[in-house]
């Protein structure tokens, strides 16, 4: 079995998961679902924050110049990484520079491309995750299963027995007692940290802001009280104005957890100013291309314009199902079934844009309109393009086309299989097994004979009487 | 050749065959949250704060805000305080009132504001649509006065209320856009400090403030 078919059949099995799977994705459904219905005019909005995305897609190198730039102005520094080996590089040596031992991280997902928290724990320095389920994934020693809710595989009684074993916390089922007593936890960890970390969800390039959105606090705990701040960017997560930003922040908001507005929209210019009483020293903006501008030349430019609401996941059949680890990489759900082997290259994640049925729930429910399944089905078509398939399944596509294409062919061909499962299925109606190839279809369930008459055959008669 | 020339060069490459995305000027000027031209802005904030876990007190003047602030402070046997400098309040005498109540003001380092169990704040402006607080860092601003302690109570007075983000927004486009230059932090605090990382389920009070309290002053005439 390959890697990806295997992490499934794992998680379908599951229990914990799937319990965990249907309280959380349930959950974040029906929030968006009432946000989005309470707004001006949603169709609207998604068309406005989409056409905010392409601006900024159209003139990135632009924009990025004037962000550094303005970042320049307002006193920070701005550096640049190829890819994630150079992320690490970078930030490794800041860390050198400024004799920096403690860490915190405010929820950063391109960090997690690179594995940052590994590279630095090499090097002797202690990183701490502070959102709380980016924390406490990091105690499992997991990584996280959903771009918004990093431990949505874990249930709360998991959650409780992890905090017990490992910190001591008093056992207890109660979401609010969790929650203090990671509080409790946290609060030395920001005042002794030497330098807090953080993503960004949108950088404002006529000002040079650097803009998060988050409902804990830890963010703006990160960014705030260590004396430098590193935030850690990808290229495409620059926006030309503020109005732009405006539209986009309150999508997020909705699309992600369902709220009007985040708890805490943190905007960010530079280091604190000389007369400013706190905040960080130091600003370092690290600006990441990793693939993206490899990718802005494709047919797949669109997936740039995602603003990782995670609404795509929760809407998705499948992964409401598998979960976010059987993807097997950062991104998970519909979105990172393109992402990934878009970024990683398509011999990675060669599964991935199969593990969709194509229903189109993930499109519904993106604020900027991503035509996901398309890009799916693009990205099967340049599999077989790079000759995925074997020699007979590419025959038996041709044949297929052929009767597809043929009317008398296609009821011919209905005909003979109808007849011929019927006879297989004998008395119970369902085969137990197909023949191969087909047999991967009854690995785990069964197979219902065609019923006679056909569909066409009881239209045509019904075409006839009227 | 540099990371950033070669990022660049690589982006411009990819754009040359020309925009990928056409048909993208309309600006946005469509705002999110529904709100009736008529209705009382006052009364929406009030209702959204108190939706997302906020408390508002309602002040008749300015004595009455300093009685409800004081009834904060004793009621939670404050002992240490940290706070905007009283030039950045909309209402004097918070200083005098805590030296008639015996609390102390910290500030200064990080480690001297984590002691204080209330931070005092004002706001710059509230959005009415979505109840939220406007806050920006400057000189006598510190921002961990709304962040550190578990008590935020921010003080501030009814005309300052506008509709939603995009006004506010707006109004700092006429003026150039100076606040996102000039305070390095500028914060948007809706509501008490949140998680739904456990099961997606709502818990209040994670690493910010535990209580936020709006003591808000109605204007006068
Ligand atoms: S693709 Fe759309 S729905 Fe999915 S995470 Fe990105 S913005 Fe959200």
């Amino acid at each position: 079995m390959d890697p990806f078919s295997r992490s499934v059949t794992i998680a379908l099995a599951d229990i914990q998961l799937q319990t965990a799977l249907d309280r959380g994705t349930t959950r974040g459904v029906n929030a968006r679902i009432g946000a989005m219905a309470e707004t001006t005019d949603a169709a609207a909005l998604r068309h406005q924050a989409r056409l905010a995305r392409e601006r900024a897609l159209n003139r990135l190198p632009d924009l990025l110049e004037q962000l550094e730039r303005n970042v320049v102005a307002n006193g920070g520094h701005v550096l640049w990484a190829r890819d994630a080996a150079e992320l690490n590089r970078v930030i490794l040596e800041l860390c050198q520079k400024h004799s920096v031992r403690r860490v915190t991280k405010g929820k950063s997902m391109v960090t997690e491309e690179s594995e940052l928290n590994h590279a630095l724990e090499a090097r002797g320095i202690e990183v701490t995750e502070s959102d709380l389920g980016e924390y406490i994934i990091q105690l499992a020693g997991e990584t996280p299963s959903h771009i918004v809710f990093p431990m949505l595989h874990k249930t709360k009684e998991a959650t409780a027995r992890l905090l017990h074993e490992k910190l001591g916390m008093p056992l207890t089922d109660r979401p609010e007692e969790m929650t203090r007593f990671v509080r409790n936890v946290m609060r030395r960890k920001y005042l002794e940290a030497d330098m807090g970390i953080s993503g960004v969800n949108f950088a404002i390039a006529e000002t040079g802001t650097i803009a998060t959105v988050e409902n804990e606090g830890n963010n703006r705990l990160s960014t705030s009280t260590p004396p430098i701040h590193v935030a850690v960017m990808g290229v495409e997560k620059v926006i030309a104005t503020w109005e732009d930003y405006a539209v986009l922040v309150q999508l997020l908001a909705r699309s992600a957890t369902g709220q009007r507005l985040s708890v805490y929209n943190n905007l960010m210019s530079g280091p604190r100013r000389p007369d400013e009483p706190d905040g960080p020293e130091v600003f370092y903006l690290v600006i990441l291309d990793n693939g993206r501008s490899r990718i802005l030349a494709t047919e797949y430019a669109e997936s740039l314009a995602c603003i990782r609401c995670g609404a795509c996941l929760n809407a998705c059949p499948v992964y409401q199902n598998i979960g976010g680890h059987a993807y097997g990489w950062v991104y998970p759900g519909p979105i990172g079934s393109i992402v990934s082997p878009l970024l990683l290259g398509p011999t990675r994640a060669p599964k991935l844009p199969y593990a969709s049925s194509l229903c189109g729930a993930c499109q519904a429910a993106c604020p900027v309109e991503i035509a996901i399944p398309d890009m799916l089905l693009k990205l099967r078509r340049d599999l077989v393009q790079a000759g995925d398939p074997t020699p007979g399944w590419r025959i038996g596509m041709k044949l297929w086309a052929i009767a597809f294409k043929s009317p008398t062919l296609y009821r011919l061909g209905g005909r003979l299989v109808g007849w011929l499962t019927r006879l297989l299925a004998g008395r119970k109606g369902y085969l137990r097994r197909l023949p191969p190839p087909f047999d991967g279809w009854t690995t785990s369930r069964d197979f219902p004979a065609f019923g006679a008459p056909s569909f066409r055959e009881r239209y045509a008669r019904r075409v006839h009487k009227t | 050749m540099s990371a950033r020339n070669d990022i660049l060069n690589a982006l411009r490459a990819a754009l040359a065959k020309g925009e990928p995305f056409p048909k993208a000027d309309s600006p946005s000027i469509l705002p999110v949250t529904r709100l009736d031209p008529n209705e009382d802005l006052t009364a929406r904030f009030v209702a959204e704060v108190e939706r997302v876990k906020g408390i508002v007190h309602r002040a008749t003047g300015d004595d009455d805000a300093r009685r409800i602030i004081r009834d904060l402070l004793t009621d939670r046997c404050v002992r240490r305080v940290t706070m905007w400098d009283e030039a950045h309040l909309p209402l004097n005498g918070i200083e005098a009132l805590l030296g008639e109540l015996g609390i102390e003001r910290v500030q200064g380092s990080n480690e001297a504001v984590a002691t204080a169990e209330a931070g005092i704040t004002s706001a710059d402006w509230a959005l009415a649509s979505t109840g939220t607080l406007v806050l920006s860092s400057g000189p006598g601003r510190p921002r961990m006065a709304s962040l550190l302690p578990p008590v935020h109570i921010a003080v501030l007075t009814e005309d300052r209320i506008v509709p939603r983000l995009e006004d506010y927004i707006a109004a700092q486009r006429a003026q150039r856009l100076g606040v996102f230059r000039g305070s390095s932090n500028v914060t948007l605090i809706t509501g008490s400090s949140r998680t739904s990382d456990i099961e997606m389920h709502p818990v209040f009070g994670v690493h910010g403030p535990l209580e936020l309290h709006i003591v808000l002053i109605e204007n006068l005439g």
